[in-house]
């Protein structure tokens, strides 16, 4: 089976986010779809899974035309779309998500589990897994959820499969189990779109490339001939930097401390402090309690212990009061935390700085649009119109507007919650630049993270957390992934400076 | 030609996504539909004795001042829904504001200013004052029950509208007040013969609350909280404070309405008035198109959300409909018109 689509054009407003993009994926193939957030690939795929309709252009299945206005036209030509949000359901066994919806019934109306288990069992079998059908989802580990995603595509005799980022919740070894499964799918004849962030995996699992540029298609070819510093040059449209960032900045006087911070559950006794124009890392794995620090310090939760700012004694039990003394906060899970949906780019650019530029409680509208679109400038805030809703503009944007609404209060310390997920290599290189501006510009800013390069091209110190307790605190060189993880699973401090 | 239809088309589709974007389009159409319809059957059913233009005149200043004090509550309803809460004590609040107004006004020998020898418009403005503030406090005592008790509305408020009801008919019990003839001036006066004050105090309102809900801080923090709480909380917004502060805005609006009501009768039954004030006002939100989950609505909506119930209650008493009848077409107003909406998100 070939599929192709030709010359497809979508737009969203006045925003162009697909222009005459031809792609195209033949059986037997798993090929690589690639772009920056924002290039249009979700969109695409959209298109071709039959969720969003195409402005122009036509889709072709063995050089038929093909129209699909909603997901199970897409479906009943074999196109099956797993979305990066996986639609099991944990409270139910595996063969009743295989048949959700399309449940086998006896006679009498009752399910017929017999029937449903036994062609679970089936399409296992071709695809040479040991899974017992009956057990429940929610027992599953991530790669088999997603294993199952892609069973229950088989079961649906699916000949082209869209993965959406299947790989983002998974461990080294799920990833295996998961790209074995598609090795063995190619060899069935099924063609694969593997869409992902991840250019190492696309080496070892993909056949071809296919890269998606602001809405252009600007590469494509057989993975053999490319390396990943080749995909990620034409993903980012330039060379992509991976040095070291970190300028040696003169730290200036000592903006935040906190001494001995608890909230019982989280994290204890943590005392640290931060100065002017320093960029500190803050890292460690999950459950080190590193957001929930710094959550409590800019008053979104209660504390005990004290905290300093400029080197007096405050007691901060909002996040107005937080901000008025200076601190900023971008938190982590921009969906959740850092956008409001149902508000337009400029209030979401905007919202901290309202009570501000307010004059008894009337917001200064003209001063709110100004400052927003300084910012937008400064910041190469791609949108449309500043009306438009939020979740109109890519990841990468949004983040970046949560990043204007806080450098628009001008805080003394601005807390970076993990600033770039979710955010592609080009917008993440430039908010790397904006952080080290703030600093420049005589800025405490506080980098939360758990990816160890970002913290170790970025920061000038870092505290590696553990189980919510400050384990040991970097400086420098003596920052490196190998001494990160170490102390980040509970290792003593390496020795200060190692040899070698 | 070809030119042409393309314009056409291009019309069209721009009328299409107007429509889409502002469901405010479609609520002021089922307006104008059910306005055209009444107009008609005034028309078809005019007394050749009498003018026409006045009777229809008549009819919507009746419409008009007959829904006025619910008008007024949908007005602060509409903020309670739109930062993801509901309240379902404002009836009982008025009937609480109320007594308290009566009893701060009352004409006996015995009433409490005129014992102290105010009487008039004075005595009218401390009435006045003391009913805002005391709505402004029982929305403020509910405010934190939800704010800093962490109740969900529906609860609280459940409980508000047993408690207010309850406690000012055992208060009242024994109590008498009589309201002042001036006092009467508030809702009847009549300015060029017609009686339209309510009207103004609801359109006053609605214009003022409108600005607020577009241009103020409080305004656009009601929408960021009813949208994403935790947001709103991490962008600097103190969630409790201005929640404590929509559900205080929303007991000054059923002062208003109380207000309204006391002086428009002269007396108020404490077990009867004002109850199923709640599910009116939030069937007018609703129709008006705010959305129950918070985030989205607005107050011109609510104000043609309001009109719709009022110009339908009217056709049905043309129609000469059974009483017991209408509450179903109410009923089926606000399903129809949510399913409406339901319709323009999913497109």
């Amino acid at each position: 089976m070939i599929l192709e689509m030709q010359g497809i054009c979508k737009s969203f407003g006045a925003n162009e986010v697909l222009k005459q993009v031809d792609f195209r994926v033949q059986g037997g193939e798993i090929c690589a779809l690639l772009g920056e957030n924002g290039a249009g690939k979700s969109t695409l795929m959209n298109i071709l899974g039959g969720v969003l309709p195409a402005d122009a252009g036509v889709i072709q299945i063995d050089a038929n035309a093909v129209q699909f206005h909603k997901p199970s036209d897409s479906l009943k030509a074999g196109v099956a779309f797993i979305h990066q949000e996986l639609s099991l359901i944990n409270d139910l066994a595996i063969f009743e998500n295989m048949f959700i919806g399309r449940e086998l019934k006896k006679k009498s109306g009752l399910l017929d589990v017999a029937r449903m288990v036994e062609k679970t069992k089936e399409v296992f079998d071709r695809l040479e897994l040991r899974l017992d059908p009956q057990t429940m989802v929610r027992d599953l580990d991530a790669s088999y959820k997603q294993i199952v995603e892609i069973a229950r595509a088989m079961m649906m005799d699916a000949s082209i499969i869209i993965m959406d980022e299947p790989t983002t919740a998974l461990t080294d070894p799920e990833i295996q189990r998961v790209f074995d499964m598609m090795r063995m799918l190619r060899q069935q004849g099924v063609g694969i779109i593997f869409i992902s962030h991840k250019l190492r995996e696309v080496m070892e699992v993909c056949d071809r490339y296919t890269v998606l540029r602001d809405g252009n298609m600007v590469a494509s070819g057989p993975v053999a001939q490319v390396t990943t510093h080749d995909l990620a040059r034409f993903m980012v449209g330039h060379d992509v930097r991976t040095e070291s960032l970190r300028q040696s900045n003169e730290a200036g006087a000592e903006v935040l401390r906190g001494e001995g911070l608890s909230d019982g559950v989280n994290f204890k006794d943590v005392t640290f402090s931060v100065h002017a124009g320093e960029v500190l890392g803050v890292t460690g794995l999950l459950g080190d309690g590193r957001s929930e620090l710094f959550q409590a310090i800019f008053g979104a939760a209660p504390y005990s212990g004290q905290v300093y700012v400029d080197g007096k004694n405050v007691k901060i039990h909002t996040t107005p009061q937080a901000i008025d003394l200076g601190i900023g906060y971008v938190p982590r899970n921009r969906k959740e935390n850092g956008i409001i949906k149902d508000m337009t780019i400029l209030e979401n650019g905007s919202i901290v700085t309202w009570p501000r530029i307010s004059k008894f409680g009337w917001i200064d509208r003209l001063k709110q649009r100004k400052d927003f679109e300084a910012q937008a400038a400064g910041l190469h805030i791609k949108y449309g119109r500043q009306s438009d809703l939020i979740t109109s503009l890519s990841g990468g944007n949004q983040q970046k507007v949560v990043l204007a609404k806080w450098l628009t209060a001008g805080p003394k310390v601005l807390i970076l919650d993990n600033p770039t997920q979710g955010v592609d290599v080009g917008a993440k290189e430039e908010i790397y630049d904006i952080i080290l501006r703030l600093a420049g510009e005589g800025v405490a800013v506080v980098v939360l993270s758990s990816e160890a390069q970002e913290i170790i091209r970025l920061c000038d110190r870092t505290l590696v957390m553990y189980h919510g307790s400050i384990q040991g605190e970097l400086v420098g060189d003596a920052m490196n992934e190998q001494t990160i993880m170490h102390m980040a699973t509970g290792g003593a401090e390496a020795p200060v400076a190692a040899e070698e | 030609m070809e030119n042409k239809t393309l314009q056409k088309d291009n019309l069209a589709r721009r009328f299409a996504t107007q429509w889409k974007q502002n469901p405010l389009i479609s609520t002021a159409l089922v307006l104008v539909l059910m306005v055209i319809i009444q107009t008609a059957v005034m028309v078809a059913k005019a007394d050749p004795g009498t003018s026409l233009g006045l009777s229809i005149f008549n009819n919507w200043l009746n419409i008009l001042r007959n829904n006025a004090p619910v008008g007024i509550i949908a007005l602060g309803m509409t903020f309670v829904i739109i930062s993801g809460g509901i309240d379902l004590g404002v009836g009982s609040t008025l009937v609480a504001v109320g007594a308290m107004v009566m009893v701060l006004i009352d004409g006996a020998p015995t009433g409490v200013l005129t014992k102290m020898g105010i009487t008039g418009v004075p005595a009218y403005l401390i009435g006045i004052a003391g009913g805002v503030l005391f709505g402004a406090v029982l929305g403020e005592l509910t405010g934190m029950l939800i704010a800093h008790g962490k109740l969900p509305p529906f609860i609280a408020t459940l409980g508000t509208m047993k408690i207010f009801r309850s406690v000012t008919q055992q208060l009242m019990q024994h109590a008498n007040p009589s309201v002042p003839k001036g006092f009467l001036n508030i809702a009847n006066y009549r300015i060029g013969g017609f009686s339209v004050l309510p009207i103004f105090y609801w359109l006053i309102l609605a214009a003022v609350l409108y600005l607020v809900s577009k241009r103020t801080t409080f305004g656009r923090h009601v929408f960021a909280i009813g949208s994403n709480v935790k947001t709103a909380k991490l962008s600097g917004i103190n969630v409790n404070k201005v929640k404590r502060r929509i559900y205080a805005l929303m007991g000054v609006l059923v002062s208003v309405a109380a207000i309204i009501q006391v002086s428009r009768i002269g007396s108020m039954d404490y077990a009867s008035a004002g109850s199923g004030n709640e599910m009116d006002a939030i069937a007018a939100v609703i129709v008006g198109g705010t959305s129950m989950a918070g985030g989205k609505g607005s107050i011109v909506g609510t104000v043609l959300g309001m009109l719709i119930i009022g110009v339908m209650n009217n056709l049905l008493t043309l129609f000469g409909v059974p009483p017991f009848l209408r509450e179903a077409f109410k009923g089926i107003i606000v399903i129809v018109a949510v399913l409406l909406q339901k319709k323009e998100a999913d497109a």
